[in-house]
Protein backbone atom coordinates (compact mmCIF):
# COMPACT_ATOMS: atom_id res chain seq x y z
CA UNK A 1 0.00 0.00 0.00
CA UNK A 2 2.82 2.39 0.86
CA UNK A 3 4.23 2.18 -2.91
CA UNK A 4 1.10 2.62 -4.29
CA UNK A 5 1.08 5.88 -2.17
CA UNK A 6 -2.58 4.70 -0.22
CA UNK A 7 -3.47 5.37 3.17
CA UNK A 8 -5.11 2.27 4.98
CA UNK A 9 -8.00 3.10 7.59
CA UNK A 10 -9.56 0.18 9.63
CA UNK A 11 -12.65 0.35 11.99
CA UNK A 12 -14.88 -2.00 14.23
CA UNK A 13 -16.75 -1.27 16.45
CA UNK A 14 -14.18 -1.98 19.41
CA UNK A 15 -12.48 0.50 21.75
CA UNK A 16 -9.31 1.85 20.76
CA UNK A 17 -8.09 0.07 23.95
CA UNK A 18 -9.25 -2.85 22.92
CA UNK A 19 -6.90 -2.07 19.34
CA UNK A 20 -4.27 -1.61 21.87
CA UNK A 21 -4.51 -4.89 23.44
CA UNK A 22 -5.47 -6.55 20.26
CA UNK A 23 -2.09 -4.88 18.52
CA UNK A 24 0.16 -5.85 21.45
CA UNK A 25 -0.90 -9.58 21.97
CA UNK A 26 -1.23 -10.66 18.57
CA UNK A 27 -0.86 -8.45 15.78
CA UNK A 28 2.55 -7.67 16.66
CA UNK A 29 3.61 -11.10 16.41
CA UNK A 30 2.32 -11.58 12.88
CA UNK A 31 3.19 -7.81 11.95
CA UNK A 32 6.92 -7.02 12.72
CA UNK A 33 5.69 -3.68 14.99
CA UNK A 34 2.06 -3.95 15.01
CA UNK A 35 0.17 -3.19 11.68
CA UNK A 36 1.08 0.48 10.60
CA UNK A 37 -1.69 1.96 10.08
CA UNK A 38 -4.61 4.12 11.83
CA UNK A 39 -7.10 1.45 13.71
CA UNK A 40 -10.16 3.57 14.21
CA UNK A 41 -13.04 3.02 16.94
CA UNK A 42 -16.36 3.21 15.78
CA UNK A 43 -18.39 2.94 18.60
CA UNK A 44 -21.72 2.36 17.81
CA UNK A 45 -21.44 1.61 14.41
CA UNK A 46 -22.13 4.93 13.17
CA UNK A 47 -19.40 5.11 10.65
CA UNK A 48 -20.03 1.70 9.31
CA UNK A 49 -24.08 2.72 9.21
CA UNK A 50 -23.03 5.45 6.39
CA UNK A 51 -21.25 3.22 4.72
CA UNK A 52 -23.60 0.49 4.49
CA UNK A 53 -21.75 -2.02 6.51
CA UNK A 54 -23.18 -2.01 9.84
CA UNK A 55 -25.38 -4.68 10.84
CA UNK A 56 -26.65 -3.48 14.22
CA UNK A 57 -24.53 -5.39 15.85
CA UNK A 58 -21.24 -4.78 14.39
CA UNK A 59 -19.51 -3.64 10.89
CA UNK A 60 -19.40 -6.67 8.42
CA UNK A 61 -16.27 -6.93 6.25
CA UNK A 62 -16.32 -3.22 4.05
CA UNK A 63 -13.82 -1.96 2.03
CA UNK A 64 -13.82 1.55 -0.10
CA UNK A 65 -10.86 2.71 -2.21
CA UNK A 66 -11.12 6.39 -2.01
CA UNK A 67 -10.06 8.43 -4.71
CA UNK A 68 -7.96 11.98 -3.97
CA UNK A 69 -11.08 13.88 -4.20
CA UNK A 70 -12.69 11.96 -1.91
CA UNK A 71 -14.90 10.08 -4.46
CA UNK A 72 -15.71 6.77 -3.61
CA UNK A 73 -14.47 4.58 -6.54
CA UNK A 74 -14.68 0.66 -5.61
CA UNK A 75 -16.10 -1.20 -2.36
CA UNK A 76 -16.33 -4.91 -1.79
CA UNK A 77 -18.96 -6.09 1.36
CA UNK A 78 -18.63 -9.63 2.91
CA UNK A 79 -20.37 -11.31 5.71
CA UNK A 80 -18.10 -12.44 8.39
CA UNK A 81 -17.29 -15.89 7.81
CA UNK A 82 -14.85 -15.21 4.57
CA UNK A 83 -11.76 -12.84 4.90
CA UNK A 84 -10.35 -10.74 1.86
CA UNK A 85 -8.28 -11.11 -1.17
CA UNK A 86 -5.52 -8.32 -0.76
CA UNK A 87 -4.43 -9.10 -4.40
CA UNK A 88 -7.76 -7.79 -5.69
CA UNK A 89 -7.61 -4.39 -3.77
CA UNK A 90 -4.34 -3.93 -4.80
CA UNK A 91 -5.27 -4.70 -8.60
CA UNK A 92 -8.17 -2.16 -8.61
CA UNK A 93 -6.04 0.30 -6.78
CA UNK A 94 -3.57 0.38 -10.05
CA UNK A 95 -6.60 -0.03 -12.32
CA UNK A 96 -8.16 3.18 -10.52
CA UNK A 97 -4.58 4.86 -10.65
CA UNK A 98 -3.81 4.36 -13.92
CA UNK A 99 -7.81 5.46 -15.86
CA UNK A 100 -6.69 8.39 -13.52
CA UNK A 101 -3.38 8.93 -14.77
CA UNK A 102 -4.08 8.32 -18.82
CA UNK A 103 -8.02 8.01 -19.35
CA UNK A 104 -7.42 4.06 -20.41
CA UNK A 105 -9.76 2.49 -19.08
CA UNK A 106 -9.11 -1.77 -17.92
CA UNK A 107 -11.32 -4.51 -19.40
CA UNK A 108 -12.61 -7.19 -17.53
CA UNK A 109 -9.37 -9.06 -15.82
CA UNK A 110 -6.99 -6.31 -16.48
CA UNK A 111 -3.74 -7.29 -14.50
CA UNK A 112 -1.50 -4.96 -14.35
CA UNK A 113 0.82 -4.73 -17.51
CA UNK A 114 -1.89 -6.31 -19.75
CA UNK A 115 -3.06 -3.96 -22.32
CA UNK A 116 -6.01 -1.62 -21.85
CA UNK A 117 -8.17 0.23 -24.01
CA UNK A 118 -8.56 3.80 -25.31
CA UNK A 119 -12.08 4.71 -24.73
CA UNK A 120 -13.31 6.42 -27.99
CA UNK A 121 -16.32 6.46 -30.46
CA UNK A 122 -14.42 4.46 -33.60
CA UNK A 123 -13.93 1.58 -30.53
CA UNK A 124 -17.62 0.84 -30.45
CA UNK A 125 -18.46 -2.42 -32.34
CA UNK A 126 -14.69 -2.40 -32.66
CA UNK A 127 -12.97 -4.16 -29.35
CA UNK A 128 -13.12 -7.22 -30.89
CA UNK A 129 -9.90 -6.00 -32.82
CA UNK A 130 -8.02 -4.74 -29.85
CA UNK A 131 -9.02 -6.79 -27.05
CA UNK A 132 -8.19 -10.52 -27.31
CA UNK A 133 -8.19 -12.47 -24.08
CA UNK B 1 -29.37 2.81 0.49
CA UNK B 2 -28.38 4.21 -2.89
CA UNK B 3 -25.44 3.70 -4.45
CA UNK B 4 -21.97 4.53 -3.51
CA UNK B 5 -19.94 4.40 -5.93
CA UNK B 6 -19.19 7.27 -7.78
CA UNK B 7 -20.57 9.11 -4.82
CA UNK B 8 -18.50 11.19 -2.39
CA UNK B 9 -17.34 9.29 0.69
CA UNK B 10 -18.92 10.63 4.05
CA UNK B 11 -16.67 12.24 5.74
CA UNK B 12 -16.08 10.76 9.56
CA UNK B 13 -13.91 11.62 12.71
CA UNK B 14 -13.29 9.19 15.04
CA UNK B 15 -10.28 8.01 17.65
CA UNK B 16 -7.80 5.52 16.69
CA UNK B 17 -4.63 4.14 17.67
CA UNK B 18 -1.33 4.36 15.42
CA UNK B 19 1.63 4.05 16.59
CA UNK B 20 1.10 2.69 19.95
CA UNK B 21 -0.90 6.55 20.54
CA UNK B 22 -4.21 7.38 20.29
CA UNK B 23 -5.57 9.92 18.66
CA UNK B 24 -8.37 11.30 16.42
CA UNK B 25 -8.77 10.94 12.57
CA UNK B 26 -11.15 12.47 10.09
CA UNK B 27 -11.22 11.19 6.64
CA UNK B 28 -11.31 14.88 5.10
CA UNK B 29 -7.41 15.34 6.57
CA UNK B 30 -6.87 13.09 3.83
CA UNK B 31 -8.39 14.71 0.35
CA UNK B 32 -5.23 14.71 -1.94
CA UNK B 33 -4.14 11.45 -1.13
CA UNK B 34 -5.69 7.86 -1.97
CA UNK B 35 -8.06 5.90 0.66
CA UNK B 36 -8.24 2.52 1.65
CA UNK B 37 -11.23 1.98 4.46
CA UNK B 38 -11.49 -1.40 5.89
CA UNK B 39 -14.72 -2.29 8.28
CA UNK B 40 -14.46 -5.87 10.31
CA UNK B 41 -15.99 -7.52 12.24
CA UNK B 42 -14.12 -7.34 16.02
CA UNK B 43 -10.72 -7.12 17.36
CA UNK B 44 -9.51 -10.96 17.70
CA UNK B 45 -10.51 -12.22 14.71
CA UNK B 46 -9.10 -12.31 11.10
CA UNK B 47 -9.11 -9.38 9.02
Amino acid sequence: MKELGVEVLSFSVDSVHSHKVWQETELSKMVDGGVAFPMLSDGGGKIGEQYGVYNGAVDVRGRFIIDPEGVIQAMEVLTPPVGRNPDELIRQIKAYQHQQATGEVMPSGWQPGDPTLKPTDDLTGHVWEVWKP
Amino acid sequence: MSILVGKEAPDFEASGLLDGKFGKFKLSDYRGKWVVLCFYPGDFTFV
